[in-house]
């Protein structure tokens, strides 16, 4: 088997920088048990799509072997710095690379030194690798494709990964509902901002929980709009077209608050 | 201390095209040019600055973007390499530069005063956005006036188009508010593109100009019909028509330093000098100026400003 596991996680720096304050301790607790999951699934590599990297002309797969360095966040810069070492699978990213041009989406790595490295990547793959075992392989959020453009570039990577004999983790970055504190908050008093983006959260979860497909499919469009969801829900079109439009259920490890967007750990039973 | 005051404000876009095809020794990829139409705009532009001699340079940028309230950048030096995320091929500048602070806490004071979320970005590990570096550069090569960057709230996206130039229109005044109190003698850069539709993909040679036009006739046009209402200093009329240019042609100007600027300077009825107009990449970019000094309204560096033509030029303050 190819994908051996897949997982759906907050891409937001504040958990990761503040662990202990109390509305996100669920978040990190969430992590912990999904990093554990994740190792027990003993990948060769992570597929990792983060809404944070934004691109805009192609689709861009990081294919620099080794990234590293210290990032601030923009909106969270009093909260601390995100330092990172990164390897990457680069046989397996160029492989991403030559795919999707092959499928007709422009596509080109990114091999620059200090190339900036999104809050999203660094913050997944801290919580769920702590030690920075696994190879990645990072593409990222051309704001110009959609969900279905998003799905087939999935697929297209794990399609890349079971050429080469690879069994991968496929790790989706990014938020769930969008309203958020406008202003300045007691960070410890944090909740979902909206009554409504709450119940489409758990709603939503619900139906992974479930393995509801049809539901998911139906309901997500409406989500994403109703819900102001991060990036129209795009991180979990990346899921879904690597792990092939199916699976059986899911693990909510955690969910709440960032700043009164949404913010979940999801592992998907394959 | 004497009263200080805003002496120009430019529209001073930011794609990093101008520094690639300028090839400054900060920038690692080299070219053969390019963009030069849009590079002799800005040529244009820093003699004038100098004439000003400003005490400070204030830029606006879409490109850092924050959620949570305007921010400002807070650490007096702030130095490191500064790599597209959109155009790693094109522009990977080291920079170094000096931040007023005293200036960028009274913004951030006085924004607050005013009802907005402002705050202080105080982490010296910060790395400044390109978009601030390409304007600051084009406009100032030799970085050698202290600079106060601002975040783009993303109120315009987040909210409505009209609620998040509202907030841009109340951080303009603040900004306006203290540079008056700080006695600073400033010069205003939105760095906004006009018209931002765009080819999705980069010919193989970047710079290669048989390929770069306007990527809409639309687009281009609102881009004259905007620069010509600026020109003939009809800045009512453009503020009107404003959400309906954002709208139609995706303007960039949306992100709200085009609007921050002209709030600071009290949206005179000044005609622009321009610069120069070019596409990058199929998007619509002017060089403008609004000479506060020449019109008057502004003193320079050796004599006051004629106070009695203020309230003929000024519109709504």
């Amino acid at each position: 088997m190819t994908i051996v596991s897949a997982f759906l996680v907050t891409g937001s720096p504040l958990h990761f920088l503040r662990p202990d304050n109390p509305p996100w301790k669920t978040v990190i607790d969430g992590f912990d048990r999904a990093s554990r999951a994740l190792a027990m699934s003993r990948p060769d590599a992570l597929l990792i799509y983060s809404t944070q990297w934004m691109a805009v002309l192609d689709a861009l797969w990081q294919t620099r072997a080794r990234v590293s360095g210290v990032h601030v966040d923009e909106n969270w810069h009093e909260f601390g710095e995100l330092p990172f070492d990164m390897t990457v699978d680069t046989a397996l990213a160029n492989a991403c690379v030559q795919a999707t041009k092959a499928a007709g989406i422009t596509a080109k790595g990114v091999d620059y030194d200090q190339f900036p490295i999104d809050s999203g990547t660094i913050v997944a793959t801290r919580l769920l690798d702590p030690e920075g075992r696994i190879p990645l392989v990072m593409a990222a959020n051309n704001l110009y494709h959609n969900t279905a453009t998003t799905e087939r570039i999935g697929a297209l990577a794990a399609a890349a990964a079971r050429s080469q004999n690879k069994k991968v983790a496929v790790i989706g970055v990014g938020g769930l509902s969008g309203t958020v504190f406008r202003e300045q908050i007691d960070i410890q008093q944090d909740r979902i901002a909206d009554q409504n983006d709450d119940r489409w959260n758990r709603e939503i979860l619900r139906l992974m929980e479930k393995g509801d497909f049809p539901q998911l499919d139906a309901k997500g469009l409406i989500y994403a709009q109703e819900a102001r969801v991060d990036m129209g829900f795009k991180h979990y079109s990346w899921i879904k077209g690597a792990i092939g439009r199916r699976f059986f259920g899911a693990r909510v490890h955690g969910y709440g608050p960032a700043y009164g967007a949404g913010a979940a750990v999801v592992e998907f039973r394959l | 201390m004497s009263k200080g005051e805003i002496l120009a404000g430019f529209l001073a876009p930011h794609p990093p095209h101008l520094v690639y095809g300028e090839n400054p020794p900060q920038n690692e990829p080299r070219s053969e040019g390019g963009w030069e139409p849009l590079r002799w705009a800005y040529e244009r532009a820093r003699k004038s600055l100098e004439e000003l001699k400003p005490d400070v340079l204030l830029v606006h940028s879409p490109h850092w973007i924050t959620q949570v309230g305007h921010h400002f950048l807070g650490v007096r030096h702030l130095a490191g390499k500064s790599v597209d995320p959109i155009f790693p091929n094109l522009f990977r500048y080291t920079f170094e530069l000096e931040v007023d602070v005293d200036l960028a806490e009274a913004c951030c004071e006085r924004a607050a005063q005013r009802g907005l979320t402002a705050k202080m970005m105080r982490n010296p590990k910060f790395r400044v956005d390109y978009g601030t570096i390409t304007t600051l550069h084009m406009i100032r090569p030799q970085w050698d006036i202290p600079i106060v960057g601002l975040s783009a709230n993303n109120s315009p996206y987040y909210l409505t188009t009209e609620e998040g130039l509202d907030e841009m229109d109340t951080l303009g005044k603040a900004t306006r508010e203290a540079i008056e109190k700080t006695g600073r003698r400033a010069v205003l850069l939105a760095s906004n593109t006009l018209c931002h539709w765009h080819f999705q993909e980069e010919p193989t040679v970047p710079e290669d100009m048989s390929q770069e036009h306007p990527q809409s006739y639309d687009g281009y046009k609102w881009d004259m019909r905007i620069i010509e209402l600026l020109r003939q200093g009809k800045t009512s009329e453009v503020f009107r028509l404003l959400p309906q240019f954002i709208d139609e042609a995706f303007a960039e100007v949306k992100s709200g330093a085009f609007t921050w600027m002209f709030a600071a300077m009290g949206y005179p009825e000044l005609p622009g000098e321009l610069h120069g107009y070019g596409t990058v990449i199929g998007t619509g970019n002017a060089v403008m100026e609004w000479n506060l000094v020449k019109a008057g309204l502004a003193a320079s560096a050796s004599g006051p400003a004629a106070n009695g033509r203020e309230s003929a030029l000024y519109g709504s303050t």
